[in-house]
C-alpha cells in the first residue's frame, strides 16, 4: 500500500528487510530450541536422533535448578525492592518543589550508564573494605541498583500523564493526600508498576557481571552457572536444553505481559 | 490546575503530609541514600584504590601516587591504553552497524505496517528480553568449528569434511556479530517513536513541493529523525564500552576488549590498584559520552513529557 | 514420562511467579583476616565445631561421596562416610594466580594450593600450620616433600600430588626435529594448532626456560620485561589459551583443532587412550614440575574436621587410586610401581622414585618472589 512515506515497491523492499531481519532474531533462539532435542553431546549436522534427555538431565542436575531458584527469589525481591523504591522516588519527583532537581535526576539515572563490570568490581571492593564475604544480599542490591532507574522510566511518566482531575475529584471529595494515593493514583497506574517489577525480574535474573563477582561458594545464580557451563563440553546439551524452558518462557511472559498492559492502560483510558 | 489540598476538609496525616505537593520531594531521599551508599561509594573506592589510597595488597603502604595512572595513560607504551583503543573502535564499529541496521526496521514499522505495527514491533523487541547469555551461547553453537554453520557447510558438499570456517568464532568477527545481533531489537526503538511521532505533513508539504519519496526522505525525514538516531547510537555505544561477556564465550585471544582486562584484573591478579586506574578510565570515558550526547536521550524527567 | 515433563516444565514456569519475598540468605557474618593461629592454640574437640568446610578446590578433586565428584575419586570417601558430603562446600580455582586472588576473598577451611605459593599464604595471615599428629597417615608421605612444605618450622603445606607440566604433541603432526624443547610453543610453523595455558606463573618460568634464564622463579625486571616481550611475540600462534584442561584443552586436542598444548600428564595418558599419536616431550631445558597440597584456614571454626579431610585424602588407598585414576604422582612414598595398573605410566612418570622431582630433567616450580610483576606483566601479554 502505498504512502506519501515509501512507494509500493519500497514498502515491499522494506517489508522483505523486516522479514530477514526478524528470521536473523529468531534464528539463534530457533537453533538453540532444536538441537536441545538433538541426541548428541555436539551440536552439529547431520542430526543424531530425536531425545528428550537433555531435558531429564537438566532437571535432575540439582545444582542446575538450584541456580535456577536461586535466581527466581532474587529477580522477585529485585523485582518487589526496585519497584517499590522507583514508586516512592516518582511519586516524590513530582513535587512542584525539589531542591536540586537536577542533580537528583543525574543520581538517579546514573547506574543506566555506568557500565555493570564497573558497579560489580565497586562492590567486590566494598565488600572487601567492610571485611565482609560475598554473599547474595550483596547481589540482590547491585541488581536494585541498577534496576532502579528503568522502574523510574516507567512509573514516574505514568503518574505525570494521570489525569489529575481525577485525584481532584477525589480530594474534594473529603479523601486526604494519602488515601487519594492509595485508592486513586494506585490503581491506576498498576500496569506501569507491573511493567517495571517485570522489567526489573528480567534484568535481575539474566545479570552476570555483578553475580559472578559476589556469590559465594557454591551458591551460582543462573547466569553464572550457565556460564560456567557453556565452557565444558558436558553439561552443553543440559544448558541448551534447559535455556530453550527459559527462552521460550520469556518469550511468552513477554508477550501475555505487554498484551494485558496494553488493554488494562486502554481500559482505563476509557 | 485545580487545586484541592488547601480546600480539602480532612486534616492530613502523616503520611498524607507526606504525600501533599510542597512535602512529596523528600520521598526522593530513600533512594538518594541508597544509591549514595550501593552505588557512589563503591565508585569513590574504585578511585582511592587508583591512587594508591586503598589497598587490597598485605603489607603495601597506601600512600597516594600516581604511578598507575602514569603507567596507563599516554605518552608511553602500554598495552592496556592500546587495547582500549581497539575496544573502543570496536565498539563504535558495532553501535553504527546497529543502527543502520535498525533505521529500515523502525522505518517500516513506522510508515508502512501502519495496521499491525505494535505487534511487529513486539515481535522485534521479545528476543531482547530474553536472557543475553543464552543467546550468546546459542551463536557459540552456531559458530563453532563442528557448529551449526561449517556442519551444514560439509553436509551440503561446500567445504571438506572437517574443514570449517576458522575465523567464525574465537574472533573479532564472532563478537562483533554477537554484539549487533543483541543490540538491533533495542536501536529500532528510540528510532521508531521518532519516527512514529513525526509530523506526516511535512512530508506531504515536500512532495507538494515537487521532491520524490527518496529526496523526502534524504532532506526531510533523515534529518528530523536524527534525534533519534543518535539517541539510538548512544544506547549501544554506553554499555557496550564496558562489554566483556560475549568476548569471554566467543572471543579468541585478540579479541579482548577493554572490560575484560578489568574483569580479569579483580578476578585474576591481586592487583586491584592498576585494574581500579582502568575502571576509572571506563567512568569517565562513559561520563563524557553522557555529556557530550546528554540532550539527545530522551528521558527528560524535568517537562512531563512522556516517553515510549 | 510426558507426564513428568509437562510437570516439571510447569513447576520451572511457575517459579518465574513466584510471589515470596528473600529471606535475606546467604552472608557470612563479617570478619577481618586476621594473623595465623599457632599449634599452641587450643581448638574445641570436634563435637563441637559447626562441620562445615568450605575447600577452594580445583576442578574434579571433590571429595569421592560428593556430587560434585565425577570421576570416582576415592580420596575423601573416608571423610564423606564418617561425616557426610552436606558440610562440603568448593570455591573452584582455575590458576595459582587466581587462587591466590580467591583465598583474600572467601573465607576458607581448607585449600589445595600448589607449592610455589605457599610463601605467600603464609605472609598473609591466611593459613595456619597443620597438625601433624592429627594426620596418621602423614608419615608415609616423602620427606623430600614434605620438608617444602615447612615455613618457620612449621608445617604449613601438606604435599598431596605431584607431577610434571611439560609440550603435549601430536607426533604425526610436529616433526620430531622441531619438539626439541620449550621453543616449540614459538615455532611459526604451527600456528593456530597451538595452546599454551592461562596461567601466569608458569608461562613466565617457560618464557625463563626459553630464553635460557638461569633462574625461572627469580627473574630480575628486565627478565620479566624480556620474558613478557617472548610472550607477546608467541601469542598470535595459539588457537586460544586454555583455563580448563578437561574442558577446554582436551576435547580440542581430541578433535584435532590444537597438535600442541601445554599439558600435564594426565593429559598425555588421556590422548593416548584415544588413540592418538602423541608425546610428552622431554624438553633440553627440562620440564616443569609442581608439588600440591594442602594448606588450613586461619580462621577455620572446623580445625579437626579439617585435619580429618585432609587424613582421607593421604589415606595410603586414596593415594594409589590417585595416581591410577588421574596419573598424578602421590606424595605418599609407599606408593609402588607395582601398585599402577599402567606399568608404562610407571616407569615413565617415576613413580616410587623419591628423586623423582629432583633431576636434573625437572625444573620444580617454587615461590616467586616478584610474582606481583609477573601477575601484572601477564595480565598486559593478555591484553597485548
Amino acid at each position: 500500500m502505498s504512502s506519501v512515506a515509501a512507494s509500493k515497491t519500497g514498502g515491499r523492499l522494506l517489508g522483505g528487510y523486516f522479514v530477514l531481519l526478524a528470521i536473523f532474531l529468531y534464528a539463534p533462539l530457533a537453533v538453540m530450541i532444536i538441537f536441545a532435542f538433538n541426541d548428541s553431546f555436539v551440536q552439529t549436522f547431520p542430526w543424531s536422533g530425536f531425545t528428550t534427555k537433555w531435558f531429564h538431565n537438566a532437571f535432575s542436575n540439582t545444582e542446575l535448578i538450584d541456580s535456577l531458584k536461586r535466581s527466581a527469589w532474587i529477580g522477585v525481591a529485585a523485582a518487589i525492592g526496585a519497584t517499590l523504591l522507583g514508586l516512592i522516588t516518582a511519586v516524590g519527583m513530582t513535587a512542584r518543589k525539589l531542591r536540586l532537581r537536577g542533580l537528583v535526576t543525574a543520581l538517579v539515572l546514573l547506574p543506566l550508564v555506568i557500565p555493570y563490570i564497573v558497579l560489580a568490581v565497586g562492590l567486590l571492593i566494598l565488600l572487601n573494605w567492610l571485611g565482609l564475604q560475598q554473599a547474595l544480599w550483596a547481589v540482590l542490591l547491585g541488581h536494585i541498583a541498577v534496576s532502579v532507574p528503568y522502574c523510574l522510566l516507567i512509573i514516574l511518566p505514568r503518574l505525570r500523564t494521570l489525569d489529575q482531575a481525577i485525584v481532584d475529584a477525589a480530594r474534594d471529595l473529603g479523601a486526604g493526600p494519602w488515601t487519594a494515593f492509595r485508592r486513586v493514583t494506585l490503581p491506576l497506574i498498576v500496569p506501569a508498576l507491573f511493567s517495571a517489577a517485570l522489567i526489573a525480574f528480567t534484568i535481575s535474573f539474566d545479570e552476570f557481571a555483578i553475580a559472578s563477582f559476589l556469590v559465594p561458594a557454591g551458591e551460582a545464580t543462573y547466569p553464572v552457572y550457565v556460564y560456567s557451563g557453556a565452557r565444558t563440553p558436558a553439561l552443553q546439551p543440559q544448558i541448551l536444553a534447559l535455556g530453550s524452558v527459559v527462552v521460550v518462557a520469556s518469550l511468552v511472559i513477554v508477550t501475555l505481559a505487554e498484551v494485558l498492559r496494553h488493554r488494562a492502560e486502554r481500559r482505563l483510558e476509557t | 490546575m485545580a487545586v484541592a489540598s488547601s480546600a480539602s476538609p480532612q486534616r492530613a496525616g502523616p503520611f498524607g503530609r507526606l504525600f501533599s505537593a510542597p512535602g512529596r520531594g523528600w520521598l526522593t531521599l530513600p533512594i538518594i541514600c541508597f544509591l549514595l551508599a550501593v552505588f557512589v561509594f563503591p565508585l569513590v573506592l574504585i578511585g582511592l584504590y587508583s591512587v594508591n589510597l586503598l589497598t587490597n595488597l598485605f603489607g603495601v603502604p597506601t600512600n597516594f601516587s600516581l604511578v598507575n595512572w602514569d603507567s596507563f595513560l599516554p605518552p608511553g607504551d602500554n598495552v592496556f591504553w592500546d587495547r582500549f583503543k581497539t575496544s573502543m573502535v570496536i565498539t563504535l564499529l558495532v553501535s553504527v552497524l546497529a543502527v543502520v541496521a535498525a533505521y529500515p526496521l523502525a522505518y517500516f514499522l513506522a510508515f508502512v505496517a501502519r495496521k499491525r505495527r505494535y505487534t511487529l514491533l513486539l515481535l522485534i523487541l521479545a528476543p531482547f528480553f530474553t536472557s543475553y547469555l543464552l543467546r550468546v551461547i546459542a551463536w557459540k553453537v552456531i559458530l563453532a568449528n563442528n557448529g551449526v554453520i561449517n556442519s551444514a557447510l560439509w553436509q551440503l558438499g561446500i567445504r571438506d569434511q572437517g574443514d570449517g570456517i576458522t575465523w567464525l568464532i574465537y574472533s573479532w568477527f564472532a563478537v562483533a556479530l554477537v554484539l549487533f545481533y543483541s543490540w538491533v531489537p533495542f536501536v529500532a526503538l528510540p528510532i521508531y517513536v521518532v519516527l512514529e511521532n513525526m509530523d506526516t505533513r511535512l512530508l506531504e508539504a515536500a512532495q507538494d513541493l515537487g521532491a520524490g519519496r527518496l529526496r523526502t526522505f534524504f532532506r526531510v525525514t533523515l534529518p528530523l529523525s536524527l534525534p533519534g538516531v543518535i539517541a539510538a547510537f548512544v544506547f549501544v555505544l554506553i554499555p557496550t564500552t564496558g562489554e566483556f561477556i560475549a568476548p569471554l564465550l566467543v572471543g579468541g585471544p585478540e579479541s579482548y576488549m577493554f572490560g575484560n582486562a578489568i574483569q580479569a584484573f579483580f578476578s585474576d591478579t591481586p592487583n586491584w590498584n592498576y585494574g581500579a586506574v582502568l575502571a576509572v578510565w571506563l567512568i569517565a570515558v562513559v561520563l563524557v559520552l553522557v555529556i557530550l550526547f546528554g540532550r539527545f536521550l530522551s528521558t527528560d524527567l524535568r517537562e512531563g513529557k512522556a516517553t515510549a | 514420562m510426558e507426564r513428568m515433563d509437562r510437570r516439571k516444565f510447569l513447576a520451572s514456569s511457575a517459579v518465574f511467579g513466584g510471589g515470596v519475598l528473600l529471606a535475606g540468605c546467604g552472608g557470612g557474618a563479617g570478619s577481618q583476616p586476621s594473623a595465623g593461629g599457632t599449634p599452641t592454640e587450643t581448638h574445641p574437640p570436634i563435637g563441637q565445631e559447626p562441620g562445615t568446610l568450605n575447600i577452594l578446590e580445583w576442578p574434579g578433586y571433590e571429595a569421592g561421596g560428593t556430587k560434585a565428584q565425577t570421576y570416582g575419586m576415592i580420596a575423601g570417601t573416608n571423610y564423606t562416610d564418617e561425616f557426610g558430603a552436606d558440610g562440603l562446600k568448593y570455591t573452584y580455582i582455575v590458576n595459582d594466580t587466581q587462587a591466590v586472588n580467591k583465598a583474600r576473598q572467601v573465607e576458607f577451611d581448607l585449600m589445595h594450593p600448589c607449592i610455589e605459593n605457599v610463601q605467600d599464604y603464609v605472609n598473609s595471615g591466611l593459613v595456619q600450620p597443620w597438625d601433624t599428629s592429627l594426620l596418621p597417615s602423614f608419615k608415609n608421605l616423602n620427606p623430600v616433600l614434605t620438608e617444602r612444605g615447612m615455613v618457620n618450622g612449621q608445617q604449613y603445606f601438606v604435599p598431596w600430588d605431584w607431577g610434571y607440566a611439560s609440550i603435549l604433541y601430536r607426533t604425526d603432526m610436529v616433526d620430531a626435529a622441531d619438539a626439541t624443547g620449550w621453543e616449540l610453543f614459538w615455532n611459526e610453523k604451527y600456528k593456530g594448532r597451538i595452546s599454551m595455558w592461562d596461567g601466569a606463573q608458569s608461562n613466565f618460568e617457560v618464557a625463563a626456560l626459553k630464553l635460557g634464564f638461569p633462574e625461572m622463579d627469580n627473574q630480575t625486571s628486565d627478565q620479566v620485561q624480556q620474558s613478557k616481550e617472548a610472550l607477546i611475540e608467541q601469542k598470535p600462534l595459539n588457537k586460544f589459551y586454555w583455563k580448563s584442561t578437561y574442558s577446554d584443552m582436551q576435547p580440542a586436542f581430541k578433535a584435532g583443532d590444537i597438535w600442541i598444548a601445554y599439558s600435564w600428564q594426565d593429559g598425555y595418558v588421556n590422548m593416548k587412550a584415544e588413540g592418538l599419536a602423541v608425546e610428552f616431550m622431554q624438553p633440553s631445558q627440562g620440564k616443569l614440575g609442581w608439588v600440591c597440597g594442602f594448606m588450613l584456614g586461619a580462621n577455620t571454626e572446623s580445625y579437626h574436621h579439617a585435619h580429618k579431610y585432609v587424613e582421607s585424602f593421604l589415606d595410603h588407598e586414596a593415594c594409589v587410586d590417585l595416581v591410577n585414576l588421574f596419573y598424578y604422582g602421590s606424595a605418599d612414598a609407599t606408593v609402588q610401581p607395582s601398585d599402577v595398573q599402567n606399568k608404562a605410566l610407571a616407569k615413565k612418570l617415576n613413580i616410587g622414585d623419591p628423586e623423582a622431582l629432583n633431576g636434573d630433567g625437572v625444573n620444580i616450580q617454587s615461590w616467586m618472589p616478584n610474582e606481583d610483576e609477573v601477575a601484572l606483566a601477564w595480565q598486559e601479554v593478555s591484553a597485548a
